[in-house]
């Protein structure tokens, strides 16, 4: 027999199975009845929650926005794309002690690409429990944030929840376990909430502000927001996006620096 | 003759301080089925992750299909097919999805994949399953399904770990014929397994590891013949063991005994001595349940290098049995 | 009475594997702090200046004022995860081994509770330590805090006893886990997080009916002003609501379960 080659260009092989691996992540939703549901719902509960919580700081000076709903809603579908994102590492997790990562790993599709393929289904993924949230806070009271500020909410969300996701990855990669569960949510709920989340940088206390000014996603949120307290600027959205883009590199590299160590 | 598909020199791997394989050097010819035995534990899931790049030697090398593991180990991927232990297969996939899925792995274009997906479906007699969820094949189902996942792009080397354990004889013998199928056309086929019968039967070469060393190592049939003599397999009353061993000792040697009523005797004129064994028991005073002349197999090779027998022997070699 | 002794110790027998159980697992254990720890300070820095809202009850901090929230978000928690645990041991077929056993059923799900109430305990003990070491006072002293303590660890049982109640019922530990965001929802509606004067309608109304908001309260008074007869009162009548509800429904899934097998 000839030596094996790859048939097809390169290129092509890698999309393709970045294709099938994203595939495979839909089954999670669409064949396990009720397993999309917690994932869906639970930052439209911390919406409804938190907005009738702490609705009435607006009435407080130095908070600018009339609503709540507003200010709050696009904090909810952040939150909902860093629960989607830590969700496929824990998946990638359940994948590697049942022995299905090895599959992936002894076929000839390179790294990156077996990491694209989950870092990508939860980035589209994330924008189904995000447009459920907006459809329940429409109607509540928060304002529409005009097609651009929908666009640039969007990105935010598919991005963080990429970020997320190779957040989620790395820890599975390197615990090998589904343990690492609430390590994987609960940083980056940190990671969201530990911003202009709740209230705006004057209304924090000293040293959550100290702590929002330091965290890029502050910067990601205010983008998000944008649209829905007043308009979208280039200005107001360019931070965010590096933010997005630095947060992507340095997680995404760890994690592919993981996925090429399994072997070790 | 030909290349070797499989060329290991030196292959160590230690788990901080346990050494799991300690340096063992193997070859395997293309076309050529290879045996890899041993009890559990011994290192053979450890040797076989090394060779099929899942695994990171800590000493020596390996090439697989002209390949080093190491440095070119995408290279090794393009050109194995895997089976594992733990069959890795999604529950909420059906079996043609998976052969697909792996068809798209392996860099097959859309429609070659599709097609090569029905026809190994229906090579491993799973036409009718292909569109059910694997979560609900049995145990059989879902090793014929790994085996024809690995074979979606014709690989030239296959790797099977332990592909009949905990199978029915039914499915084994089922795995078997596919396994010879194989080899006929020439796959090179490097199979690890802890089933004596298994390794006999399909084997062309076998390779016994324990505790990470390789013990012995050529065709079956050599390996048995090395040893030359059969044994006689006593089975006793409980008590009249020590006698029992007292009197056959002066016709045989003693071999480890597998329980608490069995005895067994090398003898070196095989069926002819089996008079005087049951001559001297007699005189002994000794109550003989059954006896058999059981010639050589792969465990007595195992018992020879180790001083102990293979776990997971359930078949011993062939045997001309004897009830009394 | 022999059948009463017997009972009690198989309920210390299962109470204390239960509590092993649950402290062998840190990482299982540790979510139950720390994401209402993260909570807690997430909440005490974003919204802290609510304290500034026209209304506000009087208090020294609003992490003062949270303190009760963060515990009954752990023992929600707590709750939840004495409902998995059960579920996962119905999966496992070791409950079927207890059904076998010639022992009263309630002793299963009591000796259940003891590894909730156990951790219930931990979780009230856990935020009085944040509290204090974040300068938070403790109102009623020592006598209120024991009160909290005891009123978050009766809490977290009659939680737990509704989450086995549904692990009886369902028998999976997935569909239990699944309904923590359930169990959110109903703090959420409650007066665990914010006075319920300053809620959003129709959170508020809902706030007010809500027995876990009587619960928060009867926590939260030793903490935030000392003691209170009447409010310690509610709550404790609010948990005794919560455990016939419990009682109920286990009752009743437990006879479902031994019908169907």
């Amino acid at each position: 027999m000839e030596a094996a080659t790859l048939p097809i260009p390169t290129w092509r092989a890698n999309l393709a199975t970045i294709g099938a691996l994203m595939a495979r992540a839909r089954n999670e939703i669409l064949r396990v009845p009720g397993a999309a549901i917690p994932g869906v719902l639970a930052p439209t509960i911390f919406f409804l929650g938190l907005n009738g919580v702490f609705g009435a700081l607006t009435e407080l000076r130095g908070f600018e926005v009339g609503s709540y709903e507003s200010f709050l809603v696009p904090v909810s579908m952040l939150q909902g794309a860093g629960f989607t994102g830590a969700a496929a590492g824990v998946n990638l997790a359940r994948d590697i002690e049942q022995g299905w990562l090895d599959r992936l790993l002894v076929s000839p599709a390179p790294r990156w690409v077996l990491l694209a393929g989950t870092v990508l289904a939860a980035s589209t993924r994330a924008l189904i429990p995000a447009t459920f949230v907006l459809a329940i806070a429409l109607p509540l009271g928060a304002g529409w944030p005009g097609i651009d500020g929908l666009l640039v909410t969007y990105l935010m969300v598919a991005a963080m929840a990429a970020v997320a996701a190779c957040w989620g990855s790395m820890l599975a990669l390197r615990f090998k376990s589904q343990s690492a569960a609430p390590l994987m949510q609960s940083g980056m709920m940190a990671l969201v909430l530990f911003t202009t989340a709740y209230a705006p940088l004057a209304l924090l206390q000293p040293w959550l502000a100290d702590v929002a000014e330091v965290n890029p996603v502050t910067e990601v949120v205010e983008a998000a927001r944008q649209g829905f307290v007043g308009g979208v600027t280039w200005a107001g959205t360019w931070p965010g996006l590096v933010a997005l883009v630095a947060l992507l590199a340095v997680l995404g590299s760890l994690a592919l620096r993981e996925m090429r160590r399994t072997n070790v | 003759m030909g290349t070797a598909a499989i060329a290991v020199e030196r292959l160590e791997r230690s788990f901080d301080e346990v050494r799991a394989v300690q340096g063992i050097d193997l070859e395997v010819d293309e076309g050529e089925i290879y045996g890899f035995l041993g009890p559990n534990g011994a290192g053979k899931t450890t040797t076989v992750r090394m060779l099929t790049t899942l695994l990171l030697p800590t000493g020596g090398r390996a090439t697989v299909a002209g390949h080093d593991v190491i440095g070119e180990a995408r290279a090794v991927r393009a050109s194995i097919g895997v089976a594992l232990q733990e069959a890795a297969l999604d529950p909420l996939m059906t079996g043609r999805e998976l052969i697909r899925l792996q068809a798209t792995l392996q860099g097959l274009p859309g429609r070659e994949g599709r097609r090569r997906a029905d026809a190994l479906l229906e090579r491993v007699d799973l036409a009718d399953a292909a569109d059910r969820r694997v979560g609900g094949y049995s145990g059989g189902m879902k090793r014929r399904l790994d085996l024809a996942a690995a074979l979606v792009h014709e690989p030239r080397v296959l790797f099977l770990d332990e592909p009949t354990t905990g199978l029915d004889p039914v499915s084994r013998k089922t795995i078997w014929e596919e396994v010879r199928a194989l080899n006929d056309v020439g796959t090179t086929v490097f199979l690890t397994t802890q089933y004596l019968e298994e390794a006999d039967q399909l084997a062309d070469n076998v390779g016994i590891i324990d505790r990470g060393l390789i013990v012995a190592e050529g065709p079956p049939a050599k390996l048995k013949a090395e040893l030359g003599h059969p044994h006689v397999r006593l089975q006793l009353e409980e008590g009249s063991i020590a006698t029992a061993e007292e009197a056959c000792a002066r016709i045989g040697r003693l071999l480890p005994p597998v329980d608490g009523r069995t005895v067994l005797v090398e003898v070196e004129n095989g069926a002819a001595d089996i008079p005087r064994v049951v001559r001297a028991l007699d005189e002994a005073g000794v109550a003989v349940g059954s006896l058999e002349l059981v010639h050589p197999s792969l465990d007595d090779v195992f018992v020879a290098k180790t001083g102990e027998h293979l776990e997971g022997d359930e078949e011993g070699g062939e045997r001309g049995a004897l009830t009394a | 009475m022999s059948g009463l002794a017997t009972n009690l110790r198989v309920v210390r027998a299962l109470g204390l594997r239960s509590i092993r159980q649950t402290f062998r697992r840190p990482q299982l254990m540790a979510p139950i702090l720390v994401f209402p720890t993260l909570l807690l300070a997430i909440q005490t820095g974003g919204a802290g200046s609510a304290v500034d809202l026209p209304g506000f009850p009087p208090v020294q901090s609003f992490l003062q004022f949270m303190l009760a929230g963060a515990m009954m978000q752990a023992l929600m928690l707590a709750g939840n995860s004495g409902g998995i645990a059960l579920a996962v041991d119905l999966e496992m077929g070791f409950v079927d081994r207890l059904f076998a056993a010639p022992i009263a059923r309630y002793t299963i799900v009591l000796g259940r509770l003891a590894g909730t109430a156990a951790l219930g305990l931990l979780s009230a003990l856990w935020f009085f330590a944040i509290g204090i070491a974040f300068g938070a006072e403790i109102e009623g002293g020592i006598a209120g805090a024991a009160i909290a303590v005891l009123l978050v660890t009766a809490t977290a049982m009659a939680v737990g006893g509704i989450g086995s109640a549904i692990a009886l019922r369902t028998g999976t530990a997935s569909v239990v886990q699944g309904l923590f965001p359930l169990v959110l929802v109903v703090l959420f509606l409650s007066s665990a997080f914010f006075p319920v004067d300053l809620m959003i309608e129709p959170a508020r109304t809902i706030a007010e009916y809500n027995p876990f908001s009587f619960i928060a309260e009867g926590v939260r008074e030793p903490i935030v002003a000392g003691i209170d007869a009447r409010d310690t009162a509610e709550a404790l009548l609010a948990i005794a609501a919560i455990v016939a509800l419990g009682m109920g429904l286990s009752a009743r899934a437990l006879r479902h379960r031994l019908r169907v097998g």
